[in-house]
């Protein structure tokens, strides 16, 4: 680690938005490489804002404003990637289930699984399940991760699980599920690979799905 | 004489003594068990005021609970503002699709709240059918029942018109342009919970969702939610007031009893034995049985055990803790129902 890196990791979990892009910069400016600064620094600053978000030292606007700056940082070295390779830890299809559009917890997901380092498909919200289906198959995505705060579109994700299993796909594409409506025995109930109660535990999820 | 249902209600408003805690439902009432028995259906009922009184009455007349209410949904007054709304079908409640104003905190720009007098607001839309309704329901099963009215928080509402998302992330960029829009919509509030009072609601029920904790930080909820629900709900004159918020409570109780109102529903997330000994008789407690376990998902014995166990915690109304999903079926709520009343 170095002095550039720590102080992004600093400005992320600050949510010092202003200085996120040139924190960035300055860690390319001292040798760092696009894939060290998303895992060493981003990914690392997530985790911490995660840990604080846990202990009730974060709430959702602390939440926010580190995951925008995480964004700031991600803008400039994400396109770098793609030239060198496309590398990434797993590619993820997020949606809110359709008949629902309440995504701030699916946002924050996001903000976390890409603070992971992998590559997010962010479907937005009222999706159809099949589209999300759809999506995972033509970018080759091994997660769906389906969120939802209302009961009458719990029903979207047993479809999705339906659906997987009528294609062969169950167990290929991982799904992992999440809201106010959901719990851990209706994810057992309708056969998701995983659930968890907000985007800290999320991202444990997703991470032992990929064997991170 | 024994007790009406309207009388075990509003004593439980006061916190009387009573010799079992009235069960009724202070949240979104309706069910789709309870549509086919009225033949009354979403998503006429939200917008035709007879429709409203007759399917709002349904938690009583269908399944025994002590009170009836108007309002099904948190969309009405954002749509009146100016919020595209999708009617939702007959187990769906309305949804809103768009944001009618700008409030972007990433680059520092933000429409200014001009919004209708509250004069007209009451006049509006589907408020003006709730209110409407709320007579209505005063007149036809006020002698029996409690009449329960649902309007939506200050915080919640600015959120609808601006984006949730994007007010809440403003409090971190700009907090005075969090304050100008829920300061623009707290006066049509206040003006709107005083037309549901005027109308005959015996209790009015605001919903504050986006004042949770889970999406806000407890130690900012008065300045961005509790101080401006005192200023509109809690000033209501002639009506009881109750403030919903969802999620787990635990750390805003002590706020929501700063508010000044009459009682907090809350949901299942905070222990109900808990937060009897935290709200310590400051206020009625209202709740705080789980709407997806037991009431969607569990069995009507787990209702059943589940209101036994609340009303023994010492709340003064047993309620669901949150807005009844509409898939709920009705042999649960009469489990509920019945066990709350043979105590």
């Amino acid at each position: 680690m170095s002095a550039e890196m720590d102080a992004l990791i600093d400005v992320v979990v600050k949510g010092k938005i202003k200085e996120g892009k040139d924190a960035t910069q300055k860690c390319l400016d001292a040798g760092h490489s696009p894939q060290e600064i998303i895992f060493d620094g981003l990914s690392a600053a997530m985790a911490i804002v995660g840990d604080k978000y846990a202990a009730k030292q974060y709430f959702l606007p602390q939440v926010l404003l580190a995951a925008n700056t995480l964004y700031m940082g991600l803008n400039l070295v994400l396109p770098m990637l793609t030239g060198a390779g496309g590398e990434t830890k797993g590619k993820v299809v997020i949606g809110v289930v359709e008949g629902d559009v309440h995504d701030i917890g699916k946002n924050i997901v996001k903000a976390m699984l890409t603070g992971l380092g992998l590559t997010i498909y962010d479907m937005g919200k009222d999706v159809p399940i099949k589209d999300m289906v759809e999506k995972a198959k033509s970018e080759g995505a091994t997660i769906i991760a389906e969120s939802t705060l209302m009961t009458p579109t719990l029903a979207g994700m047993k479809a999705c699980e339906a659906i997987l299993a009528e294609e062969g796909l169950k167990g290929q594409i991982k799904t992992m599920i999440g809201g106010g409506a959901t719990s851990k025995e209706f994810a057992d109930q309708i056969g998701a690979d995983g659930w968890s109660y907000d985007a800290v535990e999320a991202s444990k999820v997703a991470s032992a799905f990929l064997g991170l | 004489m024994a007790m009406t249902p309207r009388e075990r209600v509003l004593a439980a408003m006061k916190r009387e003594k009573l010799d079992r805690p009235p069960v009724a439902v202070f949240t979104q009432s309706a069910t789709i068990d309870q549509m086919d028995a009225l033949n009354i259906y979403w998503p006429e009922a939200h917008s035709d005021p007879k429709l409203m009184c007759e399917l709002g009455a349904g938690q009583a007349k269908v399944f025994g609970f002590e009170a009836v209410r108007s309002s099904f949904c948190l969309t009405a007054e954002a749509e009146a503002l100016g919020c595209k709304v999708d009617p939702g079908k007959s187990d769906r409640t309305p949804m809103l699709k768009a944001h009618p104003f700008h409030f972007d905190p990433m680059e520092g720009s933000y429409d200014t709240p001009n919004l209708m007098a509250p004069e007209e607001f009451v006049k509006t839309g589907r408020p003006a059918v709730i209110i409407e309704a709320t007579k209505l329901m005063k007149e036809k099963y006020g002698q029996e029942y409690a009449v329960i009215a649902g309007n939506t928080g200050p915080f919640t509402l600015a959120g609808h018109l601006v984006s949730t998302e994007n007010l809440v992330f403003g409090i971190m960029m700009d907090p005075d342009k969090v304050h100008e829009w829920v300061d623009a919509v707290n006066p049509i509030i206040k003006a709107y919970c005083q037309a549901l009072s005027d109308a005959g609601a015996d209790i009015i029920q605001m919903s504050e969702p986006s004042a949770s904790t889970d999406l806000l930080d407890p130690a900012t909820f008065m300045e961005y939610a509790g101080n401006y629900v005192h200023d509109s709900l809690a000033q209501t004159k002639g009506a009881d007031t109750v403030l919903h918020i969802c999620g787990d409570t635990k750390p805003i109780l002590d706020y929501m009893i700063q508010t000044g109102v009459t009682g907090l529903s809350i949901e299942e997330k905070v222990d109900s034995a808990e937060a009897v000994k935290i709200v310590n008789n400051r206020a009625a407690l209202v709740g705080n049985v789980g709407v997806v376990n037991p009431l969607l998902q569990g069995t009507p014995e787990d209702c059943a055990a589940a209101g036994k166990r609340i009303a023994a915690a010492g709340f003064n109304v047993i309620s669901p803790g949150c807005g009844l999903s509409a898939l709920i079926k009705g042999e649960n709520l009469k489990a509920l129902v019945n066990a709350v009343k043979s105590l």
